[in-house]
């Protein structure tokens, strides 16, 4: 879940699509900023951390990478059970991985979090000429049921910064409720600042 | 082997080599390069430690066990020769026959190839043999329940140079033994242990099982804890996994020959493919796996110097062969990983056998489509890391982080790409030597022991899972993973894994069963799904629900079995119904056992996770004084505000007061001024003063001079008188006495006017001096007139002085107030 505290949100992301639609080349990309013509298979889920300053917070992401192939399926419960965000990733050149998205997306409304923040990436937007889903039809699905569609490249980089600032705009800013003390220093200092310029 | 091959050539081609790979050929992260570096001399070390007591052991006990394993079919006078050749073969592994740098690696692929295309299968070596024999009697078992053809190739006798079998050891290695000593009597307990874990693998539940009264199995157990030689070790693993007995001759040919005439798979029906129906089914979900096997490939160690085209395209045989073997698993991801270092160390069809028993044995149930075996193992995983590890799951659980997050993938991928190779390998060896998965719980539960102390100081779930990541990949030290896992949880056994896996096996069954009821839900919001759904959203209405739910399904399965007739529909509301509903009040019981299992174990962590919290929250209060502090802070403040105040205030009255002062100052220069004034007045007027009685004193003497000058006149005068009255005698008219005494006056310097001026001015005094010195005169009339007019001077002259010294003292005074 999102937690937040003073401007600092802690975010579970779950990245979920079919084989070889490119997850695990997205968050390469995102975290690392390199890209690899053969990312090894995802056995299971890897996870990665990255924070990303937005205007108002900074927001660390809690990234789990899930594996593609359908029978590992079962354990992704686990992964998107209490995220925040989930990024549902197909292949543009791939219209089965596009059905495969839309499954995941059933899935999350009926199972996930029902604040979740979900992005739908068509990936492998570089790959122009192999292109079988189009950018309105994902549109249009994206709109119909409530997430947000970006046509990334893992290879190229395109949009893949974007699609976290997103996310990451779109986070619900939680007013923080614990740890107070920590909110009481800052103002004692401010105070203090204050006394200070008026009695000089 | 390539550890010491590595170091036994020249550096300058291995260094930009093994910058990134390690001597396996699999890459080393880039942050992990200088302690893999470290490393690598001691994996060299213990690699020739290990090949000695190999090569001793296998010296050893080829004697003692040739004859019981082989029968009579030996002849006994090879095994110094067998023993050397095994020896040479070890050294040569070590010194090199196995490349390290890209060129040899290129060239290695190559005789592999050749491998592939003339002999896609061999025999272990001899020496191995026993071994092999002892660890294939828990495949006959499998063998016997599942694959009563394989009986036939079993039994085959051994190939023609097998013959190379003795009796007679070149030499006793009693120091050897002496050595084995030490670890051997650490060992024991766990290994007799073990013993009765490994019988008591369900498929081989026999109790009279001789590989646990096999006098050597401990010390082989030993060794294989100590790490299996490198130049051994593809051999091993098929002993181990017992390849030999588990090989079916063609079967793995016809499977591939499936590929290019698609019926042939009719040839090999008797043997596997359960029944010709599922032939086509079998087909199309082979050719479903081919897509997913084709994209793997590349992605399967990707770079490996050994797996170039020739080495992809064994990976590709191996994978369908083994999706066309077993339908029910196909092909899953990570078995990619698997036969693809099953093809580094052994030929194609060797590691097809090897990957059948790791699969279908050792991990059965695990890469189906359900994959519940592996989820059962992560809740056993959980509930033994929280049974031994209460600390680190409290935190855990407090951050919380899942144990499955991580283990999960530990399990599924056996450690491969989570454990640096050396470790990976060690594992493995116990796992297949052992024949179950026991030791990947150890394992886990042994880096849990590593790496818990540091998991507790994290912050946040991210940085718990980072840090459990990174530690567990750079766990370069294989000897203490291995020996951590094998001595400190031998007691976690097959046999309290198997009672925690039924304990968790419904509550898998049954979540996977609701995640499709509640897809099919959401779907269609319709039937008993949905009902299900939604009583499990609304758990208070359990029980009305249930009732209805089982009712409804009742009537959904009759409808659904076609049943028109009335009799039919009376009789299954009698009967079939109750059976149908009693089926599905037993699956509603099931579900609800589980769900009730999952409530409570919810409840359980819930209320640890409040007790945790509860526990952090008082130590946060016990240890966090920020509040008083902060109270302090607010007292001192005030304190300086006021003490601000003052000063400002003492400031404003300082301010105040040096007004004060300037203005008395200024006053007082008004003050001194006017006293200066003052004093030039005083002086001026004591100057004018004495200016005045210098005047005065003038005035005065000129008085008296005018005086003198008056009593001579007077005395002229008096004389003149006396000398006119004397001539009046003479003289009748005193008219001409006034003129003879003009005349006369030249004598006595007093000119006629000024006599009469005095005259006149005197007259009130000549009056006065004539009545006051009528008698003077009178008694001067007898004296000479010039006589007397000294004597009036005589007298005139002491009242003048006296009234001079009468002036001095008023002069001294003012000449003294000034």
């Amino acid at each position: 879940m999102a937690s937040a505290g003073n401007k600092n949100i802690n975010a579970k992301l779950v990245l979920l699509g079919d084989v070889g639609a490119g997850k695990s080349s997205l968050v390469l990309r995102f975290v690392k900023d390199q890209f690899v013509e053969f990312q090894e298979s995802t056995i299971g889920a890897a996870f990665f951390s990255q924070t990303l300053a937005v205007n108002d917070a900074t927001v660390k992401f809690e990234i789990w990478d899930t594996a593609g192939q359908e029978r590992y399926h079962s354990l992704a419960p686990m992964y998107y059970r209490g995220s925040a965000a989930a990024i549902i990733v197909f292949d543009v050149t791939n219209q089965a991985s596009f059905e495969r998205a839309k499954k995941w997306v059933q899935e999350l409304q009926a199972q996930g979090n029902p604040n979740m923040v979900m992005a739908l990436a068509g990936n492998k937007s570089d790959l122009l000429d192999a292109r079988k889903v189009t950018a309105e039809e994902a549109e249009t699905y994206a709109q119909e049921n409530g997430l947000f569609f970006m046509e990334t490249s893992a290879k190229t980089a395109a949009n893949v910064k974007e699609i976290f600032y997103e996310i990451a705009r779109r986070l619900p800013r939680v007013q923080p409720t614990e740890n107070p003390s920590g909110m009481v220093l800052p103002d004692r200092a401010m105070d203090r600042a204050v006394s200070s310029s008026c009695c000089a | 082997m390539r550890i010491a091959a590595a170091s036994s050539k020249p550096p300058n081609p291995l260094v930009a080599f093994e910058h990134k790979r390690d001597s396996y050929g699999f890459p080393v992260r880039p942050q992990h390069v200088q302690r893999y570096r470290e490393y690598a001399d001691i994996y060299k070390e213990e690699e020739e430690e290990r090949s000695d007591r190999w090569s001793n052991f296998l010296e050893d006990h080829a004697e003692s066990t040739e004859s019981p394993a082989n029968g009579s079919s030996d002849n006994s006078h090879a095994l110094s020769g067998e023993s050397e050749v095994l020896k040479e073969d070890l050294h040569k592994d070590k010194l090199g026959s196995v490349p390290d740098n890209a060129s040899e690696e290129e060239g290695r692929p190559d005789s592999e190839k050749t491998l592939h295309r003339v002999q896609l299968w061999t025999e272990v070596r001899p020496s191995l043999r026993s071994i092999e024999e002892l660890m294939s009697i828990r495949v006959k078992k499998k063998g016997d329940l599942s694959k009563g053809e394989q009986e036939a190739p079993k039994v085959k006798s051994s190939p023609s140079f097998d013959d190379a079998k003795s009796s007679k050891g070149a030499s006793e290695n009693d120091s050897e033994d002496e050595f084995y000593d030490v670890e051997r009597s650490d060992v024991h307990d766990g290994s007799s242990s073990d013993g009765t874990s490994v019988s008591g693998i369900p498929v081989a539940g026999d109790a009279t099982f001789p590989m646990s009264t096999c006098p050597w199995k401990e010390e082989l157990e030993v060794l294989i804890r100590g790490g299996v030689p490198m130049a051994l070790r593809g051999e091993l693993w098929q002993a181990f996994v017992g390849v030999r007995k588990r090989r079916s001759k063609d079967y793995y040919q016809n499977l591939l020959a499936a590929d290019s005439c698609g019926n042939s798979i009719d040839q090999e029906d008797t043997q596997h493919v359960d029944d010709k129906g599922s032939n086509a089914e079998a087909l199309a979900a082979v050719e479903k796996w081919k897509g997913q096997i084709e994209k793997d490939l590349p992605r399967t160690f990707p770079g490996h110097p050994a797996l170039d085209d020739d080495g992809r395209n064994a990976l590709r045989r191996l994978l369908t062969a083994y999706a066309r073997h077993n339908p029910s698993v196909g092909y899953c991801q990570a078995m990619n990983f698997f036969a693809a270092l099953l093809l580094l160390l052994m030929p194609e069809e060797n590691a097809f056998w090897a990957l059948t028993g790791i699969i279908d044995d050792y991990f059965n149930g695990y890469y189906s489509e359900e994959m519940i075996e592996s989820q059962v193992d992560q809740l056993v995983l959980e509930e033994l890391v929280r049974e031994r590890f209460p600390k680190l799951v409290h935190h855990l659980d407090y951050l919380g982080v899942q144990v499955a997050w991580v283990t999960g993938p530990w399990f599924l991928s056996i450690f491969m790409n989570m454990l640096p190779w050396e470790s990976v390998l060690r594992v493995w060896d116990v796992l297949l030597f052992e024949g179950n998965r026991v030791m990947l719980f150890r394992t886990a539960l042994a880096l849990m022991e590593l790496y818990g102390p540091a998991l507790v100081t994290t912050k946040d779930a991210g940085d718990a899972v980072t840090l459990l990541q990174s530690l567990t990949g750079s766990t370069f030290d294989s000897s203490q993973l291995v020996l951590t896992a094998c001595m400190g949880y031998q007691n976690v056994q097959e046999i309290r894994l198997q009672e925690l896996r039924s304990k968790h096996r419904p509550a898998v069954i049954a979540a996977l069963e609701e995640r499709s009821k509640g897809l099919q839900a959401f779907r269609d919001s319709k039937g008993l799904a949905s009902k299900l759904y939604s009583f499990k959203q609304d758990p208070k209405s359990v029980l009305v629900d249930s009732g209805k739910a089982s009712l409804t399904n009742g009537s959904l399965s009759r409808s659904e079995s076609g049943s028109s007739n009335a009799d039919e529909v009376l009789v299954s509301l009698t009967g079939d119904g109750e059976v149908d509903s009693v089926q599905d009040l037993q699956a509603q019981v099931l579900w609800l056992k589980a769900e009730v299992c999952k409530l409570l174990e919810e409840k359980r962590s819930a209320l640890l996770r409040a007790e945790e919290l509860e526990i952090a929250l008082m130590e946060i209060v016990k240890q966090d004084n920020r509040r008083q502090l902060s109270a302090k802070v607010e007292e001192l403040e005030q304190e300086i505000a006021e003490v601000q105040r003052l000063l400002s205030d003492k400031q404003e009255q300082e301010g105040a007061m040096l007004q004060v002062l300037m203005r008395v100052e200024q006053e007082q220069k008004v003050t001194e001024d006017a006293r200066r004034f003052a004093e030039q007045d005083a002086a001026a007027q004591r100057y004018a003063a004495q200016v005045l009685q210098e005047k005065y004193e003038e005035a005065v003497a000129a008085l008296a001079e005018m005086e003198k000058r008056a009593v001579m006149a007077e005395s002229m005068l008096e004389a003149t008188l006396q000398y006119q009255s004397g001539q009046l005698k003479a003289q009748p008219s005193p008219r001409q006495l006034n003129q003879d005494s003009s005349a006369k006056n030249i004598n006595d310097q007093l000119p006629e006017p000024p006599q009469s001026r005095i005259s006149l001015l005197a007259r009130p005094f000549g009056l006065g001096w004539r009545d006051k010195n009528k008698s003077l005169t009178r008694d001067l009339q007898n004296t000479a007139p010039e006589k007397t007019v000294e004597h009036v001077v005589n007298e005139e002259k002491p009242s003048a002085e006296e009234k001079e010294t009468d002036s001095e003292p008023k002069d001294a005074k003012l000449q003294d107030t000034s």
